[in-house]
């Protein structure tokens, strides 16, 4: 039988770096393919490709074997393949019909006017099959995400889609939601639409899917024949057998430097509780969505807590804001550099400076000699490149403005380091360094937090390792505890 | 102005005065254009009558300047000059002495700012609007205060000292020197400046980094407010009256002079020096076509281009610079 979708080779580089390394797959009329992988692993790249939203640098796209040139959106739409978004991509304030004709409005008086009443039939006749509880003249606004999914995949229908790619179209539904969906996609299958179902959930995945390929660091790993190959084997594919470059090294004391109790926020953080001790680095794994990064937002004073407590060297910090948890210590080396941590047009000196400019102050006049010696002391140590403190913040590489964030803190005299990602975008000889300055400070009595989606991260920083699953710690690894296997098995959801 | 004392940190700064060079620059053509085609343009006399005229603005534009860096708008700078004008005016024809009335009239302007600049720290309200509302409420109190008529009677020491000069230089334009030394040092030397330029820039990021935004945000208004009203006390000594309906339109000029200095209206950049600048461009754009008689339409107009090509080249310009 002809696939309905090969992807052949698949290569996409930007610029200097290659995220996906030829990657290949293949999807039957019909059938439901996973498509797996860790964070990071390509699989956005790949669907953003099948979408038209990226062009491959080099491989072909088969549909129904006929090569199709995908350049837009449009032309993949064209081509029949429809993706359903993780964050829904509909206009709240627009009408059930309105959003499924979103782009492809229906016309009368030739192209004149929008002939909502022909719409209007037309989208209860694509939800009859699917949900006909949906009035189609409601707000988008008003329905629930399940239903708000029924919608996309009507959308796609309209559309003619031979082929529906799904990314985590189940992380925000309750489970009767899932079996609901479930129907619908069984009922989208005998129909001969092919689906590509993106999802961490294992049990879903070897429920819905009969087949799956695999993915790691942008290379495909293997296709496997579902269920019949067991979940083990299926999560060692994705999280891979390599080893982390360098060994870890411990500074671990007893010395507790910070009691982190009952930490809340409605459903992201749930009751989260951990103690950190100077010269120790603790990892936080866990799926995206887990609650890893709220998280390290409650514990540096960012996000105001519900409920729970910080304390630093024994004593509890009042209040939510990030001014008084710098004041104890504390300091955020967000994930995404650009919306929290740099100030782009500002140089070196003042994204250096901003959270100790009192020490940097006399009279209430900055001696900025002084803010740009000590500047440049500290980028000497995390070893800033090019070396010129003067130059706006933009300017530099990521992991040249995440050195300088670190160096905020330092100059700051922070005794505790928290880590969102702290490798996000960052090359791979920067990383290394990084890691190094990590240990360094570890070394130097400093503890650390560190939020990573890179396993091989977490394992090589840590000394210990704290497993988020839906908003609760649900594993502490010890040294000796720290494995994959150990934190892909606390990470992933049970049924 | 003495710009080039500033030594540290020289590319950021290069960058800064390459932006400045270019506002300098434009204000030395329109000056040329304006000798060749009026004999009277280029003489002592009519050089300073422009920096008088111009220090009204001056005063407005500084503050705005420095609520533009934060990442703000003040429309509400007319108005909040009106009312304090009235009132610092009714107290000094009360009998109130005269410093004490000046510092009452500051004083609300402060309080003016403070409240826009609650609303908009605390009330997380969006600066546009809530200045927007400013601009209608002190307007009304003004003119409910006053009834709608001009105050007049303004002791005589108090007009001696706006219409004053030391050393044939008029004092307005000393005390807008005095303030604009002050708001460069407040810019570029103290961790308020580096505040107002963190909060304007990314606000978020600022606020990781332990940065006190809403008090930052709250002091730009605050300034502002006090510049207003420092704008409506030279204003009244000028003219002896205190009218509810003046500081009409000031913002738009105070804004499109800290625009033409290459402030961002997007926040987190902006040059005190620049505004100056801007202020003595829009001061002697009008001052030379007024001298060649050209109608007042006709100055709206020239005016108008100004403000665009200065923003046309200076999104030229910034373009290559990145």
């Amino acid at each position: 039988m002809t696939p309905r979708l090969s992807l052949n080779g698949i290569v996409k580089s930007f610029g200097p770096i290659t995220v996906l390394h030829g990657v290949s797959l293949t999807v039957a009329p019909g059938e439901v393919h996973g498509l797996l992988g860790e964070n990071g692993a390509g699989k956005s790249t790949l669907l953003n490709i099948l979408s038209g939203v990226l062009h491959p640098t080099a491989g072909s796209i088969e549909i129904d074997g006929k090569t199709a040139s995908i350049h837009s959106p449009r032309d993949a739409s064209a081509a029949g393949i429809a993706m359903i978004h993780q964050e829904l991509q509909q206009v709240p304030e627009l009408t059930v019909a309105q959003n499924i004709f979103l782009g492809a409005s229906l016309r009368r008086m030739g192209p004149l006017f929008t002939d909502a009443r022909a719409q209007e039939i037309e989208a209860r006749r694509l939800l009859a099959d699917l949900d006909p509880g949906i009035d189609v003249t409601a707000k988008v606004k008003t329905l629930r995400v399940a239903q708000r999914q029924i919608v996309e995949i009507a959308k796609a229908l309209r559309a003619n889609a031979r082929l529906i790619a799904m990314d985590e179209p189940t992380s925000s539904l309750t489970p009767a939601e899932f079996e609901r969906l479930t129907e619908v996609i069984r009922g989208l299958t005998a129909r001969g639409v092919s689906i590509i179902y993106v999802s961490h959930k294992m049990d879903e995945v070897f429920r819905l899917c009969t087949s799956a390929t695999i993915m790691r660091d942008g290379r495909l790993v293997d296709r496997v024949e579902l269920p019949k190959t067991p979940v083990e084997k299926v999560i060692e594919m994705m999280v891979g057998r390599e080893l982390a470059h360098a060994a870890h090294r411990s500074f671990a004391t007893n010395r507790v430097v910070m009691r982190v109790k009952g930490l809340t926020r409605s459903n992201a953080v749930r009751d989260a509780s951990l103690t950190l001790h100077a010269g120790e680095v603790l990892g936080i794994a866990g799926l995206v969505g887990s609650g890893r990064t709220e998280l390290l937002r409650l514990i540096a004073g960012v996000d105001a807590a519900e409920a729970g407590t910080v304390e630093v060297e024994g004593k509890p910090i009042p209040g939510h804001s990030p001014l008084t948890r710098i004041r104890a210590g504390l300091g955020l080396v967000p994930e995404e550099r650009k919306r929290d941590g740099i100030i782009r047009h500002r140089p070196i000196t003042s994204n250096v400076g901003l959270a100790a400019m009192h020490h940097f102050s006399r009279f209430g006049l900055i001696q900025k000699t002084a803010l740009r010696r000590r500047t440049e002391e500290l980028m000497q140590e995390v070893g800033l490149r090019p070396f010129d403190v003067t130059r706006p913040i933009g300017s530099f590489s990521g992991g040249n403005q995440q050195k300088a964030i670190i160096g905020r803190w330092l100059a700051a005299n922070t005794r505790i380091f928290l880590f969102d990602e702290p490798t996000r975008g960052i090359d791979v000889g920067a990383k290394a360094e990084i890691y190094d300055l990590i240990e360094k400070l570890a070394s130097e009595g400093c503890a650390a937090i560190v939020v990573s989606s890179e396993l091989t991260e977490v394992i090589r920083l840590s000394d210990r390792v704290l497993v988020m699953r839906e908003g609760r710690i649900s594993a502490d690894l010890g040294p000796g505890e720290i494995s994959e296997a150990a934190i892909a098995r606390a990470a992933i959801p049970a049924t | 102005m003495n710009t080039t004392a500033r030594n540290a940190a020289p590319p950021l700064l290069s960058r800064i005065r390459f932006r400045d060079a270019g506002t300098v620059l434009g204000l030395i053509l329109i000056c040329a254009i304006f000798a060749v085609l009026t004999p009277t343009f280029l003489t002592v006399p009519n050089l300073l009558n422009i920096l008088q005229q111009s220090s009204i603005n001056a005063c407005i534009a500084l503050g705005m300047t420095l609520v533009i860096i934060s990442g703000g708008i003040d429309l509400s700078v007319g108005p909040v000059a009106a009312l304090s004008a009235v009132l610092g005016a009714a107290m000094m024809v009360a009998g109130v002495p005269v410093p004490l009335a000046i510092l009452a009239a500051i004083a609300i302007g402060v309080a003016c700012g403070f409240l826009n600049g609650a609303l908009i720290a605390w009330g997380g309200l969006q600066p546009f609007i809530v200045t927007l509302g400013g601009l209608s409420l002190y307007r009304a109190l003004a003119l409910i205060y006053t009834g709608g008529t001009p105050i007049f009677g303004l002791p005589a020491e108090f007009r001696a000292f706006t219409n004053g000069n030391m050393m044939g230089i008029p004092n307005p334009v000393l005390i807008v020197a005095v303030l604009a030394v002050s708001a460069w040092v407040v810019l570029n030397k103290t961790p308020l400046g580096e505040y107002f330029m963190a909060v304007g820039g990314n606000p978020e990021a600022a606020r990781v980094a332990g940065v006190p935004v809403t008090l930052t945000k709250l002091s730009a208004y605050m300034i502002s407010g006090a510049m207003a009203s420092v704008a409506a006390l030279i204003l009244i000594g000028r003219l002896g009256a205190a009218e509810p309906t003046l500081g009409t339109l000031w913002e738009l000029d105070a804004i499109a002079a800290a625009a033409i200095g290459g402030a961002s209206l997007m926040g987190g950049r902006g040059s005190i020096f620049g505004t100056l600048i801007g202020c003595i461009i829009l001061g002697a754009l009008r001052n030379g076509l007024t001298l060649m008689n050209v109608q007042a339409f006709y100055q709206l107009l020239a005016t108008g281009i100004i403000i665009i090509v200065a923003m046309l080249i200076d999104r030229a310009t910034s373009g290559k610079q990145g």
